[in-house]
């Protein structure tokens, strides 16, 4: 198990909490290095969700103080800085092809015309859509539209990239083929990336590093670096046997909360 | 003995499927209207016979009438006066509503007094917009035009709200994440998304403008349709009221199937 290791950090949250009726997160600190490729682990409803839509600038946090670039950013009301966002469903506006949907979103940058045509074409055939640029996204598979979204989040070229289980809702082989795109784009791009997801594999096949949420309210449990000569095999045993104590764990908190 | 049985069953079966095909040409071509039309016309013919030319011309004569209308030409101009109105009336409701529904958007209070509002016009008569028209406006073109837009403005309003409120949340999360200004969530993401609403409040509100801005017509103005079917009543015409109603109803078919449809297919291309 590995401690942050000091900064200079990409993104860094300090004494982060957030509750609705129930307190979901509760005073996290965590640092991403620039360019590491973070997997987000923890049990059902422990908050993972909660903590990408906070870094989203979707949900205001009650307390704590969230750094870019170790400047201080509030990021509900529009700044400089530029998040890209993946969701678990592609959310692509079902009006506009694939290129123009990148293009929308660029023009809220300020990027128009020729410049902009040419960013998206060149974020689509990173993710491998050269030829679909002019698709509506109902005419496009389920992976396709997620690869479009996957454009989208990094044709705005974000300090940070959030991906939330954005690859559960497709079938194991476009999964599989994804995942492995997501590495290549990472590789090409050395973007900051945190990516949540309930599966050991996938964590272990892509990241960098792996981050374990307890039940709620979310801490952090634990933090593992990973690299070429990491044992996965062994890892996933240790990772499996500690998500399994915090999902019975979560699982009691839920029985409680119900009584 | 079996080859002849087969070939039987082979027989009953085409037969039955013709008999299938030929329903579904019937159904296509609207034939039981149809019938239903000749029965109309054969008591029509029948009553007008009995009660005269003044109460109930004959088909044939209202036919004849319709004829020289659009021979003559006549019939394009009175048209033409009517549409013109009722686009205006109309399309200013439309206008408004959309601006008033960019505002409710953004305002949750606001919301709750223009829904109280268009209940209120959504009671009003008909006959209150005509009568203060006439106080308002004397014997102009805007009497009608403005009796249509406070009659459809309520329509396209109440769809507007509606849609405003049913707009996926999932996509303005999108447009907040990417930093859309308010403008550009309003065009890119809300306009798109309640087109299903105003295209129904448009059929809606379309369909009683017309009805409601030819009653105006009545009163005050010299041309539309409304205007003509009261001045024949006048002269005694009642074959030309007929003629009239009916161009009523053809240019009320037109506008709902030919243009109607024909945009909402248009803007919900990427279907
Ligand atoms: N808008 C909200 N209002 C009230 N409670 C909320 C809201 N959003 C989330 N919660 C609660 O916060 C907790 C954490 O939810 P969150 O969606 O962040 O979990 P998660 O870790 O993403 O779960 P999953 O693994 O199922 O995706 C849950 O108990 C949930 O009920
Ligand atoms: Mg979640």
């Amino acid at each position: 198990m590995a401690e942050d290791k000091g900064g200079p950090f990409k993104l860094e949250v300090r004494g982060l909490s957030k509750r609705y009726q129930i307190p979901v997160i509760e005073a996290l600190n965590l640092g991403i290095r620039p360019g590491e490729f973070v997997c987000l682990l923890g049990p059902n409803g422990c908050g993972k969700t909660t903590f990408l839509r906070i870094l989203a600038g979707l949900e205001q946090p009650d307390t704590g103080e969230i750094l870019i670039d170790g400047e201080s950013v509030d990021l509900t009301v529009s700044s400089h800085h530029r998040i890209g966002v993946v969701f678990q469903e592609p959310r692509l506006l079902p009006w506009r092809t694939a290129m123009s949907n990148i293009v929308l979103c660029l023009a809220a940058l300020g990027i128009h015309g020729k410049e902009a045509r040419e960013r998206a074409q060149h974020y689509l055939s990173l993710v491998g859509l050269r030829g679909f640029e002019n698709y509506y996204p109902n005419r496009l598979s389920g992976g396709m539209q997620q690869r479009v979204s996957i454009a989208r989040a990094l044709a705005v070229e974000p300090d940070v990239l959030l991906m939330d289980e954005p690859f559960s809702a497709l079938d194991p082989e476009s999964r599989q083929i994804l995942q492995d795109e997501v590495v290549k784009v990472w590789r090409t791009t050395g973007k900051t990336i945190i990516f949540v997801t309930h599966s050991l594999e996938e964590a272990t096949y892509i990241g960098t590093r792996i981050v374990l949420f307890s039940a709620r309210p979310a801490r952090i449990r634990g933090s593992w670096e990973l690299d070429g000569s990491s044992d996965r095999v062994a890892l996933r045993e240790e990772l499996g046997q500690l998500l399994a104590q915090e999902v019975r764990q979560q699982q009691a908190l839920m029985a409680q909360t119900q009584v | 003995m079996r080859a002849e049985r087969l070939a039987k069953t082979t027989a009953a079966v085409q037969r039955q499927r013709a008999g299938e095909a030929l329903s579904r040409v019937a159904m296509r071509l609207h034939l039981p209207t149809l019938v239903a039309l000749a029965i109309i016309v054969v008591v029509w013919i029948t009553l007008s016979r009995r009660f005269g030319d003044y109460v109930l011309p004959p088909p044939g004569r209202v036919l004849d009438g319709l004829r020289d209308l659009v021979v003559t030409g006549e019939v394009w101009e009175h048209v033409a006066a009517s549409l013109y109105r009722i686009s205006l009336g109309f399309g200013a409701a439309v206008v408004v509503s959309l601006l008033l529904g960019f505002l409710v958007a953004r305002s949750p209070l606001l919301s709750v007094a223009v829904k109280d509002i268009t209940t209120v016009l959504n009671s009003t008569s008909v006959f209150v917009w005509i009568v203060l028209a006439l106080i308002w406006f004397g014997l102009t073109d805007r009497g009608p035009m403005f009796t249509t837009f406070m009659i459809t403005i309520p329509i396209m309003l109440s769809n507007v709200i509606e849609g405003i409120e049913n707009v996926d949340r999932r996509l303005l999360e999108v447009a907040k994440v990417y930093r859309f200004n308010e403008l550009a969530r309003f065009a890119h993401i809300t306009i798109p998304s309640i087109v299903p609403y105003i295209v129904a409040g448009m059929k809606v509100g379309f369909a009683l403008g017309l009805r409601v801005s030819v009653v105006a017509e009545i009163f005050g103005v010299t041309t539309g349709i409304g205007y003509m079917m009261n001045f024949n009543r006048d002269i005694l015409r009642t074959d030309l009221v007929f003629a009239w109603a009916i161009v009523l109803i053809i240019v009320m078919l037109v506008m709902d199937k030919l243009v109607f449809e024909s945009v909402s297919r248009w803007v919900q291309r990427w279907r």
